[in-house]
Order: structure tokens, then sequence, then C-alpha cells
């Protein structure tokens, strides 16, 4: 609490209440306009998307074991790892940082009251609801196989499962993911506080803006995408099946212009919550500011051009090809931007090994293993090879689950005591990090090698040469889910019992950490005047983070 | 800004009309309901864009299909709509004038205005689409008018065409039981199929351009019309069958955007007649404006492609 008088600019007085404490009656959640509110809804349903995505990962894991088809059966499997890839990209990546510690914390970072347009933030919400309690539905009625990319005319004509009511889903829950974006970009161009400066953004807003691009630029391409399936599927006549005049590359290609972007969609916040981990917990201000900025708005943009090396041996042109292979090289360029200057604001940072810090380093590893792996990937000839093995598997779990995951549980973490005024237990929050590092890569390495060997992707058997490998797979899974249960149990646990962390537990200079925790309402007692640049550790900065850290010494040795 | 904050300010910030609880001023709030209503108008492009994609695909691969099937929409009331809408936007871009100017009755005339014109477009729609419906060119089976034998003897005159600009070709099946009179022919569809009657024009006038020996077809047509080297009509008519998928899914879209743009204005006419704009307060004026203008503009993008798309091969013939 002694905090507040170390930090000069902090308010003044403290407010009645916070905005958990504002209003307890169930119409006060489901009608509120707080985006912190709608933040833990959202944070909420997400996570129950994770565990059933997870439950349907781990039958897939389970069915691997043996070679055999043995636990389920082929069709089942198809339905397994579709429903899988849906619930897991759809329902959980793509909302996971942007939909909640966006949605919490965007506002704070800049000095807002709120989001730009509050009953916009909540209809989206609604909005992801309603799109996933379709998806649910159809699931429950007997799920959907085609691979959560929907490929034409398999999934027009020959499917014979829930197509229709899973595209519906996700068509309304792409305006849930629009809507989010838009509100975004309106609030970090009208919103920010007095001094905010565009240079002077946490590095997480510019990640969340660089999303919000790609939001509304490619989601509504997949919804037309989607409708047109659905209609087609419907109706039997249509633009995708060949066998009536149609051209199933053309779904391809329009899957794909929103699908790939999506992948920035599903990493570039991930990004931008490291961006803040590195350089806070280094005690350093961020190496290259500007680049790390830009680099995001880059990949936005350069994300938008490479849909087609999806697409190396569907039957896409050849030149296109070249180029398209060309381009992703490209767009490799910022992220390897935004790696080597993270590397940088580490050396001679003062680091401390906080639970976050573990998963932001963890970040650095494992994206850079995916990042890489991407390249052999969008190289021309040895994609020929490598397509539809599981090595394209290992690559996106190693960008999807060990960059966006592990940046949204190290976000969850460093963010936590901000958001429920708790602190959790800092042993068994490391204890996690370390499983969930240790569990995914024994889970996808071996993956690399499997595909390297010709595993093929989406087959519920495979050659008994490849058991051990898959077995290691199998046993890193396990491991990965003990690692996910965990903060589920001592987060809740800190909820009730967790001492209370105070307005700036990690003692840093970001807006968000003066303020109370957890924040009022309206988020700052008066609306802040910004006089300093991001990561100022400085003195000037009003931060006297020395004597604090003295004092919380004192305090942990009594 | 408000850096400091006495209690004279916040009562003006309580006062201001339409002023929300997270902005701190009107100018502020003004700013961003317009950023994002660009911002909105941004993805509905994306969203007409992939269509737009779609139909640029195929129209670029087959476009001797897409003028044989474009000549059977009616020019006239396509033209006709054209106008309609460009008026209507007009009367929205008075509509947002009179409540800049706080001027109410106008304001109101406006907006009713404009609801009537975009009405109207709908009107025409539906009478196009129900032609569409009775002549057998809605491309899905089933959805077109079912006909029977019976039906089609005891059936009073066909429907006169405006001669103007009716176009002179036969080359759906109604096209050809009327050009051989009731009798001979009758026009059944009893189970609403899609009645294209391999109908070649297009193709002929294009093969009689091959002939003086200038390359004429692109290279996806001399794949995608022929099998075994023979024009085979069936898959010509699978192109023209996707020129109408395409047409009604993107003019269905498209009336769609009217009908909630109708509803906008709805709620504009009763918020505007109770006075709530002002010139201080017009901003959800000028929004549905936009959207209204927006909706206005992706249809001078589908007139000319739908409908004006290889007219001259008439004026050829």
């Amino acid at each position: 609490m002694q905090n507040v008088d170390a930090i000069g600019s902090g308010i003044p007085v403290y407010p009645k209440d916070n905005f958990l404490t504002n209003g307890f009656t169930l119409k006060s959640w489901l009608l509120t306009k707080d985006h912190k509110r709608i933040a833990i809804m959202y944070l909420i349903t997400i996570s129950l998307f994770f565990m059933a995505g997870g439950l349907y990962a781990s039958a897939i894991r389970l069915e691997l074991l043996t070679p055999e088809t043995d636990l389920l059966t082929s069709a089942t499997y198809n339905k397994v790892f579709t429903q899988h890839g849906i619930l897991m990209i759809f329902f959980f990546l793509i909302p996971s940082i942007p939909a909640v510690l966006g949605n919490f914390l965007l506002p704070i970072m800049i000095g807002a009251k709120d989001l730009a347009l509050p009953r916009i933030n909540l209809l989206s919400l609604y909005i992801y609801w309603v799109g996933g309690i379709l998806t649910v539905y159809a699931l429950l009625q007997g799920g959907v196989d085609t691979g959560w990319t929907f490929y034409t005319p398999y999934s027009t004509t020959f499917s014979n499962s829930y197509v229709m009511a899973v595209g519906l889903g996700i068509f309304i829950n792409g305006f849930s993911s629009i809507l989010t974006g838009l509100n975004f970009i309106v609030t970090v161009h009208t919103m920010r506080a007095p001094g905010m400066t565009w240079f002077r953004l946490p590095l997480f807003v510019w990640a969340q803006y660089a999303t919000s691009l790609v939001m509304i630029l490619g989601t509504p391409v997949v919804a037309i995408t989607v409708l047109l399936l659905a209609i087609e599927r419907t109706v039997g006549v249509g633009i995708f099946d060949p066998a009536i005049g149609g051209d199933p590359i053309l779904f391809q290609h329009m899957f794909w212009f929103y699908s790939h972007p999506a992948v920035y969609i599903m990493v570039l916040p991930g990004m931008g919550v490291v961006s803040e981990l590195i350089s806070n917990f280094s005690r350093k201000k961020i190496f290259g500011y500007e680049f790390i900025a830009f680099s995001s708005i880059a990949i936005a943009v350069f994300g938008f051009l490479v849909w087609g090396h999806h697409m190396f041996v569907s039957g896409q042109s050849m030149y296109a090809g070249l180029v398209f292979s060309f381009l992703t090289m490209v767009v490799a360029v910022p992220s390897a931007i935004k790696m080597f200057n993270w590397t940088a604001t580490l050396y001679k940072g003062s680091i401390s090994f906080d639970t976050p810090m573990l998963y932001g380093l963890g970040f650095m590893g494992l994206f850079l293993i995916g990042g890489l792996t991407g390249l052999f990937l969008g190289s021309i000839g040895l994609t020929v090879y490598l397509t539809d093995t599981y090595f394209v598997v290992a690559h996106f779990h190693y960008v999807m689950v060990g960059g966006q995951v592990i940046a949204y549980l190290g976000g969850l973490h460093y963010w936590w005591p901000k958001m429920t005024g708790r602190m959790y237990s800092e042993f068994w929050g490391k204890i996690s990090a370390m499983l969930v590092f240790i569990g995914f890569n024994l889970t996808f390495f071996p993956q690399f090698i499997l595909g390297y060997q010709g595993m093929p992707r989406r087959y519920a058997s495979y050659p008994a040469e490849l058991q051990v490998l898959n077995i290691f797979s199998t046993a890193g899974a396990s491991v990965l889910a003990v690692g996910f249960i965990m903060p589920l149990v001592y987060l809740t646990h800190s909820l009730f019992f967790g001492k209370p962390a105070g307005d700036n537990p990690w003692m840093l200079p970001g807006l968000e950490w003066r303020t109370t925790s957890p924040p009022p309402t309206e988020n700052f007692v008066t609306t802040p005047v910004v006089t300093w640049e991001a990561y100022e550790f400085g003195e000037e900065s009003g931060l006297d983070l020395e004597g604090a850290r003295r004092r919380e010494q004192v305090s942990t040795v009594v | 800004m408000a850096t400091h904050s006495d209690t004279h300010h916040e009562e003006f910030h309580y006062h201001a009309p339409g002023l929300q609880h997270q902005f701190e001023d009107m100018k502020q709030q003004e700013e961003s309901v317009s950023i994002g209503m660009w911002m909105f108008l941004v993805q509905e492009i994306m969203f007409f864009g992939g269509l737009f994609t779609a139909y640029l695909v195929f129209r670029s691969r087959f476009p001797l299909a897409f003028a044989e099937a474009s000549n059977h929409l009616n020019a006239f009331w396509g033209g006709l709509n054209t106008l309609v809408l460009i008026v209507s936007s007009l009367t929205m871009a008075l509509a947002v004038y009179f409540a800049q100017k706080g001027n109410r009755n106008m304001q109101v005339i406006m907006i009713i205005l404009t609801m009537i014109f975009g009405a109207t477009f709908l009107g025409v729609k539906v009478i196009e689409y129900t032609d569409k419906y009775n002549t057998g060119l809605v491309p899905v089976t089933g959805w077109n008018k079912k006909t029977k034998k019976a039906d089609a003897e005891h059936a009073a005159e066909p429907a006169k065409k405006d001669q103007a600009f009716a176009i002179p070709l036969i080359e759906t099946r109604a096209e050809a039981s009327e050009a051989a009179g009731d009798h001979s022919a009758p026009y059944i569809n009893p189970k609403g199929e899609f009645q294209w009657n391999s109908g070649r024009h297009v193709f002929d006038y294009a093969i009689e351009k091959e002939k003086s020996g200038k390359p004429y077809l692109t290279a996806a047509e001399r794949v995608g019309y022929f099998s075994n080297g023979e024009f085979d009509p069936n898959k010509y008519r699978d192109k023209i069958r996707i020129f109408y998928y395409i047409y009604f899914v993107m003019t269905g879209l498209h009336a769609l955007h009217m009908i909630i743009g109708l509803g906008l204005m709805a709620w504009l006419l009763w918020a505007a007649y109770r006075g709530t704009f002002s010139a201080d307060y017009f901003a959800p004026v000028e929004m549905s404006g936009l959207y209204w203008h927006f909706v206005d503009i992706v249809w001078i993008f589908l007139f000319p492609l739908l409908y004006l798309l290889g007219r001259h091969f008439l004026g050829a013939h």
C-alpha cells in the first residue's frame, strides 16, 4: 500500500469500490458496460473452451499411443481432431489475449475510463456466446469431421456431419472478433490520456492495434467464405464444387486469405505480452521500441500477402508458389526483429525470474523453434516433402501453444494481481511454468522427427516403427496437462486465500500499476497525465524502485 | 483536458446531450463514433470484397457465359434502382444537413423520403426476383415456380415485357415456349428446376470471331465449355448457373443491408420526430448516413457488373 506514495503520479485517494465490488447481482454482470467485467466473463468462457479443446487433444494423444486404430474409430478420430482445432482456434486462441487481457488492460494502459464503445464490447461477448453455444450444440449432436479448414468439396457435398451448424457458429463468432478489433482501434485513436502519445504506448497496445487491423480486414472474408460454403451445402449450387463448375481452390484461397492472417491474430498479442514481460522483468527500457512497434504493423501487413504457402501442393500456379515462398521469407523478418530486440533488452538487464518471466523466456525459446521451422515449410522445395506430415503439426503447435498459450499464461500471471487484487503462490507458479515448458517440448519436439520420418497428420493409425516417439509425445501431453491444470487450481485458490497484492507488486512504471488493484470501475479516480516514456525505470519517473525493493526484502526476511 | 475536476466541470459533462460516461467531451465522442463507423465500413468492404473476388475470378475465366447470363437480367429495372438509390443518397445527405442545422421538420421529411426510396428499391427487387422465379432462373432446384402441364395449358397470357429493354434471345425454356406459342410447347417446370435451355448466342458470336483467326476464348473456356472437343451445353449451363448464384447471393446480401438500413431509418425517424438531434448532437444521423451511402455504393458497383455486362453482344446482332 505504501507504494502509492512512492509513485508520485498515482492516484491520491482510494475509491470506495473496485470493479468487482461495484454491484453483486447477476444483472450487474450481464448488462455491464465495464470492460473489466466483460474481460472476466471472457476469461471464464474461454477457459471452458480451452478445457473442452484440451479433452479432445487428450483423446488424440491417447489414440496415438498405439499404432493400431483401437481407442477411437477412424471416423470418430476425424471428428476429434476437427473439433480440437475448431474449439482451440476459433473459441480459445483468437479471443484469448485480445478479449481477456486486451479488454481488461488496453483502456487502463492508455489511461482511459473504458473502451470507446462499451456497448459494442458487451455485444461482442454476447455474439461470442451465441456462436459458442451453436458450435457446442453441433458438437453434442454428433460433431463435424472436415478438419478445421472445411476444405471443399468434402465439406459442401460429401461430409455427413454437422458442417452447417458449426459453420454458422464460426460465422457468428467472427463478428465478435471484428467488433473487438474495431473497438480497440477506435480506443487507441481517441481515448489516450493527456500526454500518452503514440510512442509512449506500451508495446502490448501496439500489438493489440496491429492484431485489430488483421481482425477487421481478415475476419469478414472468412465470414463470407463460410457463408458461401453454407449456402452451397444447403442448396446444392455454388462456386466451390468442381462437379457443378465450381473451383475448390478458390475456397482455399478465400479461406487462407483470412486464416493465414488469423495465425497472426493468434501470435501478435502474445508478442505484445512478451514485450511487456521481457522489458519489465529485466527492469530495463526495451531495446528498439520503434522497431518492435512497427514490426507488429509490418507483420499485420505482410501477413496478408503469404496465404498461398498453405497451398503449395494444392494446385496453385507454380509462379504464385514462388512469390508466396519469397514473401513467407519476408514476413519472418519482423518476427526476427522482435526476437533480436528482446534478446538485446535482456542483455545487462536486472532479470528476475518470477513466474511471468519464466513464461516470457519460454516463449522466446519456443517461438524461435516455431518460427524457424516455419521457414523450412515456407521454402518451396522442402515443403513438398513435409506437407501434411507431423512436421507441420509440430510447427504450428510451437507457434500457437509455444507462442500464444505460453504468452497468455505469462500475461495472466503477470496481471493477475492487478485483475483480482490477490497474489498467487509463486512457488506453484514457477513449478507449473516449468512443467508446461518441459511437457510442451516433450509432446511436440518428437513430432518434428515423426514428420520428418513421414508420419502423415490426420490419421488414427501409423506404422509400428514410429511408436516410440509417439509414446514420448503422449507422455509429454500428460505432463503438459498437469502444467495447465495447476494454474487453474492455484489461481482459483488465490482468489480466496491469496495475500493481497498491493497496487504495484512488481514495482513497475506502467500506467496500469498506478491505479488500485483491482481497479475501480472508472479505472482512475482522476484522469492521469502521462509525463514519462514507456518502460522508464529511472528515478525521475517517480518510482522509488530501490526503496521499494529494500522494503520488500525486509518484509520477506521478517 | 480534464486534469482537475471541479464540480462545475462535472455538471457540464452531465448535461451534455448524448455524452457517454467514458468520454471527456463531445469532440472525443464524435471522433470515436466516426472512426468506429469507418472501421465498420472497412470490414463491410472486405465482406463484400470476398464476393466481388469470387465474381471476378469466374468472370475473368468465363466471360462469355457471364455475358450470356447477364443479358437475362432486366437493365431497365436495374437502372431504375440505381437512380432510386442515388436520389435516396441525396435525401440522406440532406437529412444529415438538416440535422446539423437543427431543423426538425425537414429532417423528418428527408428521412421519410429516404425510406420511401429505399422501399422502392426493395419493391423493384421483389419484381425482379419474381420474374426470375416465374421464368425459372433461380439457380436452385425447387426454388422456381413449379408449373405442371395442366397449369401451363390453362395459364393466362404470358406477361408482356417492355419491348425497349426486352432481350430478343431465346435461351431459357420459358422463352422458348413463349416464342413458339402456348399450344405447341407449353412451358412446364414440375420440379422448379433451373430453366436454361442451352442458349448460346454469345458463345456462337465468339466462335464466329475465332474463325477470323483471332483467339477469343479464354484458356479456362477452352476447357470449361467442352467435352471431348465438342461444345457441351451442360457445362456451359453450369457456368451460367454460377452467374445466377453469384447474382442472387450478392443482390440478396445487398438487399439484406438495405433492410437493415431501413430499420436504422425507422429508428432515426422516431428519434428525429422526438427532437433528439440538434446542432450539438447529430452523430447518429451522420453515422446512419455513412452506412446508407455505403450500401448505395455497393449497388453502384453491382449494377454494371451484373446487368450491363456484355450487352454489346446484342448490338452486334
